[in-house]
Formats: structure tokens, sequence, C-alpha cells
């Protein structure tokens, strides 16, 4: 015979107990392994999800404002574009709110894409052409389902209107910023056949429509435009692509594309510089000037405004354009604050050179006010209607007023009282049209007009040499080049590589489920260890024999051990099975139950090797360390103590043994020797006094404010769960105790709950790891969060608003002002709902969500700029920051108006989605636009405790505009108004301010849907805790069937004389349900003592139907165990142990 | 009165019926005490367990004060060998996690009525010489001493039968003549009938009654 057979023998003839370690080391692989694929499935499902709504995008180019349609196919046929690419679609993107105009059903947050044949043919679906046509619109599904329409029904779609003018100067329009549009439905688009297409990823509903490019384009007045271009890649590998699409650019984009007019002033022979925003800014003028340097050509510089009025010697002229010029045009400009009027104008006012002259002109405010200012000047020379002083070309054009006909026919985008205009002025208009009627200088005109947009409206290029029209081209070939079209609005990034890289998640789910799983597998390994310790226990003698006959020690381990690897082999064998059942159940959990901590029903199971095999090998691994453990303490004991398969017993030198008075101490294994050591139970004693002393010192602290509440509370809770461990302890060590006499079961019980003692070390362990269990699964519910009600307090998490609101199109006007809210139409008489409601207003750049809501890892996180007003204010709660001074300790908000440290822009972001969604820390950098050759630095200043500020950064105002200076208006509000006024107040702002797409929430459904996540992430770890803690009860239970098997000579003595099966049981039970009582006792009682503070604050709420059902389990699933253990144990005999042979 | 009549006791194995015990026959009242020797692996203890009701004899009849226990159900049986039946083992068996007194009542503990143990409990104790012990644990005792426990454990119910396997087989001479004595003082003042299962030549000479278990077949010596 071999080992090997031996081993084989082995294994079939205690197959009972090798399965129990098998199916011990099964839970635990499966467990582990199953975790680790939720992992797996979560990211893969993601990524799934992502590729499909992506279709063939890889980069994008992308522009605040619109661009030539053509530009696709200039980088389409550029050289190096198939190099790397395959092929470029333009379309047009927009966000809109959806209205199914019959039921009036509304979808906020709807991407729009104007689309034509290219955008299908480009996702490969040649074949399946669902180009809308005419008035048709493509719905994806779930807006479909979500506006009930069907085939024909109409519907709007409202969007912002395209403007190049900015929003927040003179000319921009801000009552008339969006446009809607109707259309009529021609169904749903199958996600399968990109009816859910998104570039950027999201695991929720797509809420999108198609609709035909050439009517949007119409309906916008930007034929012949797009604001979107995708590119499709070549071939895998996207690492470098974001580059080279912005080299491709540069090569490709025209000076259209960026909004810069080239005219030909034939009549003044120069070209004029401008842009379709009418304003140009700095470093376009740098630009500028320097391409005509290079082609040694000059430059003048213009600033052209409309003025109210003009003013001198009691007459006024109204409506007037005014140019402010410089140097080379600043002949008749002399003296201090010299204006030159054209003699129009001069014989008008009846002025002369020396007068005093005023300016009034509106001025565009950056909160949102419209204010009349004035500006005094004198009059230094007159200038006649002919040469540069009639050059009507030297204002930009704006749209409703440079094209009318007439000054009655003006369509300004601020007031105007056409009862002010004469006839002689239309008459001026009719014959000089945009003409200046006066001139100040630049330097004057830039500190009056100026904005952050520019502070020219146009530079002149004259020729030094050679003709206007080579001139012309020249200089748009030098030009061209020293633009970068990247800061001029145009974006490039990869979506595919970014979606991929956020696919990952900001949530290891994998990581998740196994924390929450730790108990399981726990459990199982404690199952396994004393499974495969209770077989070799079993097997002492054979043992003794083995060491008999003359195997050494180091065999028999290697025997043992090697039987063990095969256990764990098999077992992990049957775990992977498990892992796809565990995996597929987890998965379905997060469908249904856990669906709140996803926010999706769209992740399925994805197997995968490595998990399967991590899983199996950590398994393996464990189980092994296990059996090692357990074989390590074989060692000592010598061959007489294991054949006589008992001992664990001290023998006293009294003769005993029978054999010449040998003292044998064979050495016992981890638990206490069974004669209770004098010093033992002091010094567990002293300990329990000692760990209660710490408790109630913790508590007293606790209440006196020197340490925080939970802390406190918790910090006492655990010291007394250490405590009262000590004291059961010292306690079974015990000797001292109340005889046990008298008949019936309350005696046999009690004898049940002496035999607790036998083994005290063994009994602790499971208390312990009971009270442990239990402890941490009811105390976790201390971080459950609960937002039912509103708070006011300005310190909480929702700064003490109590509604929060989004608009879809920019709002320039402060709500706070009665003009405010009468240009939108918030004025009226019968709103007194709105009377005492304050707005403080944020400015907002769509982003990524960076909120536990958003299983992607944001790439590029909304932001939002709050006004100085809320920064002086204080609110919200911060739970730390980088401040220094006292002034930043008393309001970190303040550090939002530092210095930019290194480059890097200080921005504030909550503390959750800090740590568990960007996995950053105060001082770290966020990089937006990494790849890209202008990425955008943001340094954590700041961390906010719980606020509803969990899905965006924070960055001052100033910063926001340097940085993002396209985003303009202000889109993301918090209004103050008292709680029972809310629901009125939401409902007014929602139907005044619907076609701004005005969407109103209470922010404590805002803190409640983030607290939502959170707690089922609790409930998740407490249900499979619980799992966890049910399994060990099955240890306990093995451990009790050791106990039985251990002492099978003293129970066959006491079934001698006359206990029976019903007496056996009840002993057994009774111990087993002493044990978990004192466990879940314990450990329950410090556990409420732990969350305390949190019971009382949620008004002395608890889960106690979820969590008392979970204990009930766990006690019902123990006494069962310990019912079949006892049972099982039992029915092999007992009286062969009383045998004297 | 003990009464066995034609005793049988055979082992299944897969190669056929091992036989132990053959047509044994035995009568004893009160009072009697008898040692029962033989060779190793003679099927000794198996006699006494059958004896002591706790294993079943193939066939044959073994009745106790008129009752045969094995037609008894579990329950019955239990309280049957609880009130009748004492029994004394060579290794004491007694609960470690128990006090000496405890060890001594723990037949009582599953008995119909409480019929005041304690003061026989301490009574029995006193005995044998254990009065100044009660309160100890086994591991604070000597060989011996133990034993004299599992004696006064025996007799706690007043048994009409007292079961001996080997009682002084893991002590040394001295325990051993003690552990004897008073088995057999105890014995006489019960009136107990008394059986020992012994390989001790010393101790079997001590019982009036001698048999031999050989071959299968009880024979008197």
């Amino acid at each position: 015979m071999r080992t090997t057979t031996l081993l084989k023998r082995n294994f079939i003839y205690y197959w009972r107990t090798n399965l129990a370690v098998i199916l011990g080391v099964a839970t635990a692989v499966a467990v582990l392994a199953g975790a680790l694929l939720v992992g797996d499935s979560v990211r893969a499902s993601l990524r799934d999800l992502f590729l499909l709504r992506l279709g063939n995008t890889s980069q994008v180019v992308s522009a605040a404002g619109f661009f030539r349609e053509q530009l696709a196919d200039d980088l389409q046929t550029h050289p190096q574009f198939a190099t790397a690419f395959g092929a470029a679609c333009p379309l047009i993107v927009l966000n809109a709110i959806v209205t199914h105009d019959e039921s009036r059903r509304r979808g906020s947050g709807v991407q729009v894409y104007g689309v034509d044949e290219r955008f299908w043919k480009f996702h490969g679906r040649e074949g399946a052409d669902q180009t809308p046509h005419n008035r048709e619109l493509l719905l994806s599904p779930s807006l479909a389902q979500e506006l009930g329409s069907k085939d024909g029904d109409a519907i709007l779609v409202r969007v912002e209107k395209p403007s190049a003018i900015p929003l927040e100067s003179l000319h921009g329009r801000k009552e008339d910023v969006g446009r809607t549009l109707r259309f009529s439905a021609r169904g749903a688009l199958p996600a399968s056949a990109l009816g859910e297409f998104s570039i950027r990823p999201q695991q929720g509903a797509v809420r999108a429509v198609f609709v035909p490019l050439r009517r949007l384009q119409r309906d916008l007045e930007q034929e012949g435009k797009a604001n979107t271009i995708l590119i499709s890649e070549k071939g895998p590998g996207d690492a470098a692509k974001p580059e080279l699409v912005e080299r491709l650019l540069k090569d490709a984009f025209t000076l259209e594309d960026v909004g810069v007019k080239l005219r030909v002033l034939e009549a003044h022979h120069c070209l004029s510089l401008e842009t379709e925003g009418a304003v140009v800014n700095d470093a376009l003028a740098e630009s500028a000037r320097r391409a005509a340097a290079g082609l040694g050509a000059q430059t003048s510089s213009f600033l052209t405004y409309l003025a109210n009025s003009i003013r001198a010697g009691g007459h006024e002229i109204p409506y007037s354009l005014v140019t402010a010029v410089d140097d080379n045009y600043s002949e008749g400009l002399s003296g201090e604050d010299p204006i030159m009027l054209n003699e129009w104008a001069a014989r008008d006012l009846g002025a002369k050179p020396g007068d005093a002259v005023s300016l009034d002109y509106y001025l565009w405010q950056e909160p949102g006010r419209l204010l009349t200012q004035t500006a005094q000047f004198r009059l230094s020379s007159i200038a006649g209607l002919s040469g540069a002083a009639a050059d009507r070309d030297l204002a930009p054009e704006y749209p409703g007023i440079t094209g009318s006909e007439s000054l009655a026919d003006w369509d300004p985008p601020f007031p105007m009282d056409l009862g002010r205009i004469r006839p002689r002025d239309e008459e001026y208009w009719h014959q000089y049209r945009t003409t200046p009627k006066a001139f100040i200088r630049l330097a004057k005109g830039q500190e009056l007009w100026g904005s952050r947009f520019g502070k020219l409206t146009s530079i002149r290029i004259f020729p030094g040499s050679g003709d206007l029209r080579s001139l012309h081209e020249s200089y748009r070939q030098s030009l061209r080049p020293t633009l970068d079209p990247v800061r001029m609005g145009l974006s490039v990034y990869s979506a595919k590589a970014q979606g991929l890289a956020a696919s990952r998640g900001a949530t290891d789910f994998g990581e998740y489920f196994v924390y929450f799983s730790f108990f399981i597998v726990a459990s199982a390994l404690l199952l396994t260890g004393l499974f495969f310790k209770l077989g070799v226990e079993q097997r002492l003698r054979e043992i003794g024999i083995l060491r008999a006959i003359g195997f050494p020690a180091a065999k028999i381990r290697s025997l043992f051990l090697n039987e063990g690897a095969a256990l764990a082999i098999a077992g992990s064998i049957v775990g992977l099975l498990g892992a796809l059942a565990y995996g597929g159940l987890m998965m379905l959990g997060l469908r249904t139950w856990w669906v709140d901590a996803v926010g999706t029903t769209l992740l399925t199971l994805h197997i995968s090797p490595l998990s399967l095999a991590l899983g199996a090998a950590g398994g393996i691994l464990a189980a092994l360390a296990c059996i090692v453990w357990t074989l390590r303490r074989l060692a000592p004991a010598s061959p007489r103590s294991l054949l006589s398969g008992d001992w664990n017993v001290q023998r006293r030198g009294d003769g005993a043994t029978g054999r010449g008075g040998e003292e044998e101490t064979p050495r016992v294994f981890l638990y206490l020797p069974v004669a209770p050591s004098p010093r033992r139970p002091v010094s567990a004693s002293h300990a329990a006094v000692a760990f209660s002393l710490l408790g109630l010192l913790l508590l007293l602290g606790s209440a006196l404010h020197w340490v925080g509440q939970v802390a406190g509370f918790f910090g006492a809770g655990t010291l007394l769960l250490v405590a009262l461990l000590c004291y059961q302890s010292a306690w079974l060590q015990g000797s001292k105790r109340k005889i046990i006499q008298g008949s019936g079961w309350w005696p046999v019980s009690r004898l049940g709950f002496r035999n607790a003692t036998y083994r005290p070390g063994r009994s602790v362990l499971c208390i312990a790891l009971i009270a442990s269990a239990t402890f941490i699964i009811v105390a976790v519910d201390a971080f459950r969060r609960d937002s039912q009600d509103v708070v006011l307090d300005k310190k909480s998490g929702s700064g003490g608003f109590s509604l929060l609101a989004e608009s879809l199109l920019p709002l320039t006007q402060d709500l706070n002002t009665a003009e405010g809210r009468e240009s939108l139409n918030l004025g009226l008489p019968d709103d007194a709902a709105l009377a005492g409601v304050t707005f403080t207003r944020f400015r907002l750049r769509p982003g990524d969500d960076a909120s536990c809501l958003n299983l992607y890892q944001p790439r590029n996180p909304k932001i939002l700029a709050p006004g100085d007003d809320l920064i002086k204010s204080g609110r919200f709660a911060f739970q730390d920051s980088l401040a220094r001074t006292p002034e930043e300790q008393a309001n970190p908000w303040l550090l939002l108006q530092g210095e930019a440290a290194g480059g890097a822009a200080p921005v504030i972001a909550d503390a959750n989605s800090m740590t568990y969604v960007l996995h950053l820390k105060l001082g770290d950098e966020f990089v937006i636009n990494q790849s890209s050759d202008h990425p955008i630095r943001l340094r954590l200043v700041g961390a906010l405790k719980d606020s509803l500020f969990q899905g965006e950064l924070l960055l001052s105002e100033k910063n926001f505009l340097r940085l993002f200076p396209d985003q303009e208006g202000y889109r993301f509000f918090l209004i103050d108004v008292p709680p029972e006024k809310a629901a009125r107040v939401s409902a007014v702002l929602e139907e005044r301010l619907s076609d701004f797409g005005f969407d109103v929430m209470p922010t404590n459904e805002r803190l409640a849907s983030f607290h939502r996540v959170e707690n089922t992430y609790l409930s998740t770890f407490q249900t499979l805790g619980g799992l966890g803690l049910v399994l060990g009860t099955l240890g306990l239970a093995t451990v009790l069937l050791r106990n039985v098997l251990e002492r099978r000579r003293e129970l066959a003595l006491l079934r001698a004389v006359g206990y029976d099966s019903s007496d056996f049981v009840l002993m057994v039970v009774a111990e087993n349900a002493w044990l978990l009582a004192c466990g879940l006792l314990t450990g329950t009682a410090c556990a409420l003592l732990a969350i305390a503070p949190a019971f009382f604050s949620r008004g002395g709420h608890l889960p106690t139907g979820s969590l008392g059902v979970l204990l009930l389990i766990v006690v019902v699933t123990g006494l069962a165990a310990s019912l079949v253990a006892t049972v099982a144990a039992l029915r092999s005999p007992l009286l062969p142990a009383l045998r004297a042979e | 009165m003990l009464e066995v009549t034609d005793l049988t006791k055979e082992y299944p194995t897969p190669r056929g019926p091992l036989p132990i015990l053959s047509g044994i026959s035995l009568s004893l009242s009160r009072g009697d005490a008898v040692s029962i020797m033989g060779p190793s692996g003679s099927g000794k203890s198996t006699l006494l367990y059958i004896l002591g009701a706790l294993e079943p004899p193939t066939s044959g009849t073994v009745t106790l004060d008129g009752r045969d226990p094995f037609g008894l159900t579990e329950r019955e049986l239990a309280a049957f060998r609880n009130k009748q039946i004492g029994f004394i083992f060579q290794d004491h068996s007694l609960l470690p996690q128990c006090s000496v007194l405890e060890n001594v009542l723990t037949p009582t503990l599953v008995a119909e009525a409480d019929g005041g143990y304690a003061e026989r409990a301490r009574s029995l104790l006193d005995q044998v010489g254990l009065s100044e012990r009660i309160d100890h644990r086994p591991a604070e005792l000597s060989g011996g001493e133990k034993q004299r426990v599992a004696l006064a454990r025996a007799l706690i119910r007043q048994p009409l039968l007292l079961l001996c396997d080997e009682p002084t087989g893991n002590l040394d001479r001295k325990a051993a003549e003690v552990v004897a004595s008073l088995l057999l003082e105890l014995h006489r003042r019960q009136e107990t009938i008394l059986i020992v299962v012994t390989h001790s030549a010393e101790l079997a000479a001590r019982f009036p009654t001698r048999f031999e278990l050989i071959e299968q077949q009880l024979r008197q010596a």
C-alpha cells in the first residue's frame, strides 16, 4: 500500500466530515469569487451599456456655438485622417425639454440630435436608415414611454436659441433664450438601433429625440452649420487620438468655424476683423495684430457702442452709435475726456467745441441688471460727415438693430422708448444708417464699455503695400495658424476612452461585496477549520497508531495536509459553481431589492475567469491556512495520549495512570485548561472592570461634549462589548456556582448551561463571534441617514434652503429684484406666493454627476459657481477644509476666493463624493481634459458634510467665468421659502418659467436620493452580514457537536444512568441557546448604546422590523442547527465509549 | 431478583455473525455479590452491558425485579435504568464542569420527582469519605477519590442492581483496596445485587461468588 492509497481510503472512509470541509470551502470560494464576479459584472455591464449607446463614436469635436457642417468633411479629407480614423459625421446636439402636446407630459434633460443619413452610415447602419424627414421625430424608448407618445403625436421640443452674441452683454437676448420646435412623433427607436445613443456614459434611462438635421438647422437659423462632429476610429488604441484630432482640426478649421469674420471694406481700403459675437476678445485682438504685423500691415482698433442719449446744452439725440477710436483716428480728440461729434450731431445739439457733452448708455451688470450710466465729455472738435467720420462699417452687426429699415423697426433686447425718436432721427438712419454720431478715445471707451467678453468690436487691417484682395488672402492665411480653435470654443475629447475609463466605475462593487460578504466568508472558513479539526480529532487514535508504528510527526502532518489540500481543491471546484449562483443572486439583488444603490436594472452577470480563479485561489489559501493552523497543534501530543483519544485532560502525578506514576502532561489546544487557574479569572475580571470604566468615561465625555456624541457612544458601545465579554469569560472560568439539583427540564437545562464552562475559551470565542457580528450589523444602522423632514438649519446639508431648482436655459435676470421677476413674468399681483422668497443663484457648467447616484466614474464633473452672497453667508457645514486664517476657519467658503495654487483653481466638494466617488482628499487636484493640450486643474480646498452638492464641484464665480467663459447665465438656484409655502412656490415657478425648463425639487428629496444609496449599501451589508451570522451559528452547532463527541464517555454515562435522547437534546440545545443568547444580547445591547444618539436624533425610529427578523432568523437557525447536530451526534452509539477495552 | 435465561449475543460482521455470548443463564437476588473474570475479549463487558440494559441480547431474556427492560420503550428504559441500575466504569466518567456533589446528584436530575436527594448525596459522600470535598471539581481529586464519587453516584437512586466494569482497573493497589472495600460495604448496606467484571484476581477473590467467562459460556469458578 502507498501513501496515496491511504489518502484515497481516508477520503472515502471519513466522507461525512470531508464533505463538511468541502462544503465549507465551497461556501467560502463561492462567496469570494461571487463577490468578485459582482464587481466584474457591474463594470462589464456599464461598459457594454456605454458602448451600445456610443455606437462607432471614438472622438468628439464639439462647440458651445456652431461651426460649418463642412468642417467634418474637411477633417475627413485631411491626408492624415485615414491613418487613424474611419469617418467623421456632423450633427447638432442640444439639451432640451420635450413636451407631449396632447397630454402636456414633459421630459427634461432630453438630448436632441439633429441627424441625417450620414449618422446611420457612420454607425454602420446604412441598410437600416432611420433618418427622420420633414417634421418627423424619433424618440428613445424610455422617453416614448414616459411621454406616452404614439406615432403621429405632436411633440414640442424647446431648446436654447443659439446666439453668438454673449447673453450677458447689452445685446444678449435674455428673455428670448429659447426656441420651441414642433415635430411629429414617428415612434420609438429601439436601443439596438441606436435609440439610446449617448456620447456621455449614464446608467439610467436615456431620454433622446432624433430630428432631421436640415429642419433643425433651418429652425435655429443655422443653415449649413453643426455643433458636434463624431469621429470613428480605424483600429483599437485611443490613447494618442485626441491630440491628433486637435492637430487635424488646426489644419482644417476656418475663421468662420470660430466665429471670426474678415470683411473687405473697399470703400475704406482695409479689412475689418469682427466676430459673430460682435466683440473681439483680447486673445483674438493680439493674434490679429501679430498676424498683421507679420505682413507689414497696419491695424486700428475700434469699440462701437449704443448711447441712449447724447446730450448737450439742454438738447439730446436719442439712440446713437458712438465709436471709441485708437490713436490712429484720434486726431480731433484732444484735451481731457474729449468727444468729437459729427456735424449732424453738433448741429442738432447746437454744440460747439468746448461745450460739455454727456452720453447716457445702458450697461449690463453681471448679477443681472441693466443700469443706465452717464459719462461726461468735453466737445473737442466737430467732424464732417465724410471720410473716416462717415464710416457706417464701424458698427458690428446686431440682429434686430443694424439690419432694420428704420429706428422704429428696431427690436433690441433692452428697453427702448420709441416716443423719443424724431423724424430727423429717422432721416439720419435712412441716410447714414450705422454711421457713428460721436467718437471718443479708445481707452475711455474700453473703460466705460469693456466687458469680460472683449473690449473691441472690430480691428481694421490696412495693407502696407499691395492690393486689398491679396492682403485679404494672405492675412487669412497668416491669421489662421495663430488661432487655436480649441481656445476659441471648439473642444476635442476622446468620448470612447473617457467613457471606458468611467466604466470602471466610481465604486468598486467587487470590493464592496467582498466587505459585505466578509461574515459569510469568515463563517465558512470557520466551519471549514472546525470540521477539519473535528475530523482530525476523531482520528486521534489513528494518528497515535501511526506515530506508534513509526510515522514521524512531519509525515503525518503532510498526510493530513495533502488530504486537506485535496478537500480544499474539491471544495473550490464546487465553489466555482456556487460562485456563479452567488454572483447571479447578488446581481439579481442589485436589479431588484437593492436597485436604489445602482439606479438601473440593466446590470447582468458577466463571468470573468480571472475573478473565478482569484476567488478559488483565495478560498483554497484561506482553507489551507485553517488546516495548517489545525495541524500545528497536533505535534506536541504524545502517541500515548493520542492513542487514548482523550489528550486534553491534564493528569495529576498520583499514580492514576497506573503506569508507575509517570506524569503525563500533554499540551493542550488553544482552549484553556479545564482546571481554572487562580490567576486567570482575576485578570479577566480586572479587564472587564477596566473596559467598563473606560466605557463610562467615554459616555461621560460625550455627555459633557468633550467628545463627539456619535464617536462617544460608539466607542462606549465597543468598550462595553469588550467588557461584557471579559465578564462572561471570568464567569465561565470561575468556580462558584449554585448547585444544580432538583429534577425536570430546568435542572437538565441548567446542566446544559453549565456545560458551557467545560471549555470556557471555546465558549467565549463563540459568544464573542456572535456578539461582534451582531454588534456590527446592528450598529451600522447608526450610519443610516434619514432626511424625511426639511431642515431649516443653515448648517445642515440643505443649508437651510427648502427648494432647489435647475433650468435648462440660462437665466440672466436677478429673481430677487422686482425688475428681474417682472421681466420673467413673475411679478403679477396674484403671485403673493413669491413674497419673501429669495433665490441664491449659481452658474452651472454641465458635466458628469459626481455623486453616488452615478455608477460611472466622473471624468468631467458638473461644476457650480455660487455668487458672493452664498460665500459670505457661511451656510452648510464643512467636514474639513484647508482653512488657515481665523476667517477661513469660521467660513471655509472664503477659500474659493483664494489665489489658485500653482495654477489650480480652488474648488469645494462634498466629503462623500470626494472620498468615495472621486477618490481624492483635500489638497488633491482634479484635472479636466487631462489628455488635451488645455487641461483644467482644480484643487480641492474644502469638504462639505452630507450636503446636497454631492453631484458637483463648487468653484468661485470669478474662476468660473475665467475658465468657462462660454457658460453664461445662471441655471441652478437654491430657494429660501418657508416649508409650508414650498409646494405653492414650486408650482408657480415651474409654470411661469416652464419656457426655461425650470425644474424645482425640495432639498430634502435630493438629500434623500443620496441617502437612499447609502442606506441601501447599509441594508446590503446588514443582509449579507446577517447571512454570515446565520452561517456562523452553524459553526456554533459544529462546536457543540465537537463538545458532544469529546464528552462521549460522560454522555454515555448519563445515558447509562437514565438520561434519554430528549434529555441530551435539551442539554445541548440549552447550552447552544445560552451561548446564542449571550452573544446576541451582548452584541445587540452594546450596539443599541452605540447608536443611541442616532436613534434619538431620528425621533426614536429604528428599522426594528428588519433587524428583529434578522436576529430571529439567527436564533432559529442556530437552535435548529444545534438540534440537528445533537441528533446526528447522538445517532451513533454512545455506549462503546464506556468500554474499558 | 435478576433472572438471565439463555442469553446469547452475536455481532454482525460482513463475514457472518460473531458469537460473543452463548446460552448464558444466571439468577441473583438482593444482597448477592458476584465477580466475573475472563480473558480479554471474552465478552465480560458485553455481558455487563446487557445486564444493565445498555445493549440488547441477540436472544434470551433478562428480567430485573420481574421486568424485561428490553420490552420497554426508550423512555421507559431510561427511567428503568435511572431507578434500578447503578453503573461504575473503569474510567469514572465524572462531569468535569460539575462539583463532586453535583456529580453525585446527576442521575437525580432526570428522576420523576425531587426526592430530597441532596441530603442522600451528602450522606453517601460522607460514607465514601469525601464529605470535605463536596465543592471540589473532579480535576482536583485523585483517581481513587474520583472512583469513590462514581460509587456514590451509582448508589444515589438506591438501585437494585449495581454493575461495575473494572472499577479498580485504573487505580493503584492502595486506592483499589479502598474502593473495593467501600464497594462491598455499600453493597452490603444497600442490599443491591452487585456484579463486578474484573481482571484483578485479588478483587475477584473478595466476592463470595465468582464466575469465569470462557468461550462464550459463563461458568462458576
